[in-house]
């Protein structure tokens, strides 16, 4: 099962945000700031995504860098990869709900 | 003055050997370690663990901070409330692993599939299981209103030894 965090994080992998710093910026920006990842918080849902085999640290890293979940990079596992499909086409079938509720402007692309 | 609208609601908890409850978490109920955090002297400050959404924090007996663990203080008035997909196996795994039955395993009559164990750190855990999803008057309906239906829940709690 994934938290909000943990979908945010995977949704910024996959669009090719694979360090740390650009996974916070990527949330950041995608919520108009109204989600921030803060470090502490990325270091917590990462090592979640990682124990779960979600994702793993890729082998570009500097072995020599401190632990700090903001200067590693990340990938997707095909597990990781399933995962966030299936959240993502969750969440796309509420927001045609959304859209046929009338929740949506009609004219702005959303999906 | 009304008070605030909280953020969040945690549990934190102590035990008198860290090392040994993270492994006793991780292996009898699935639990991940996401932070760890020493004292200078090495001792564990705290670790935080994730049981699906869901975050407990755990800290090492420390009494010259006042951070007792039950047994310093003579027990736990607090339970631990675990949803699992499947309790028994993972109730017998808990009692493998050195935790004690303090209710055996037994449907509910609300709705659940519950036991419960005290581990070996003296926590108390009511593991479950869901098994129907009855509405709260359903529930209300199925309350136990005969003196001997509450007597037996009582004898079952004796028979299991505690």
């Amino acid at each position: 099962m994934l938290t909000a965090a943990g979908f945010q994080v995977l949704l910024a992998v996959a669009s090719g945000h694979t360090h740390g710093y650009a996974v916070m910026r990527f949330v950041e920006e995608l919520t108009g700031g109204r989600v921030r990842l803060g470090p502490g918080t990325l270091y917590r849902t990462i090592a979640r995504l990682v124990a779960d085999d979600v994702v793993t640290e890729s082998e570009t890293h500097d072995p020599s860098a401190p632990h700090d979940a903001r200067r590693r990079y990340y990938q997707l596992t095909a597990l990781g990869e399933q995962a966030v499909r299936e959240e993502s086409e969750q969440l796309a079938r509420m927001v045609d709900a959304a859209r046929t509720a009338g929740l949506l402007d009609p004219q702005r692309r959303t999906a | 003055m009304t008070a605030q609208r909280p953020l969040g609601l945690g549990t934190h908890i102590f035990v008198p050997d860290a090392d040994a409850a993270v492994e006793f978490y991780r292996a009898a109920f699935g639990a991940t370690e996401l932070i760890r955090h020493h004292l200078p002297d090495g001792r564990i400050l705290f670790v935080e663990l994730a049981f699906g959404p869901d975050k407990l924090l755990l800290s090492q007996e420390i009494p010259e901070l006042d951070a007792r663990a039950p047994a310093s203080v003579g027990g736990s008035p607090v339970m631990l409330l675990l949803e699992l997909d499947d309790v028994d196996t993972t109730f017998a795994g808990a009692i493998a692993r050195g935790a004690t039955v303090e209710r055996p395993v037994a449907e509910m009559f609300w709705g659940e599939r519950y036991g419960i164990v005290r581990d070996p750190f003296g926590h108390r855990w009511a593991l479950c299981t869901r098994r129907e999803l009855l509405a709260p008057d359903q529930v209300a309906e199925r309350v136990p209103n005969q003196e001997a239906e509450i007597a037996s829940w009582a004898d079952a709690r004796l028979e299991s030894g505690d």
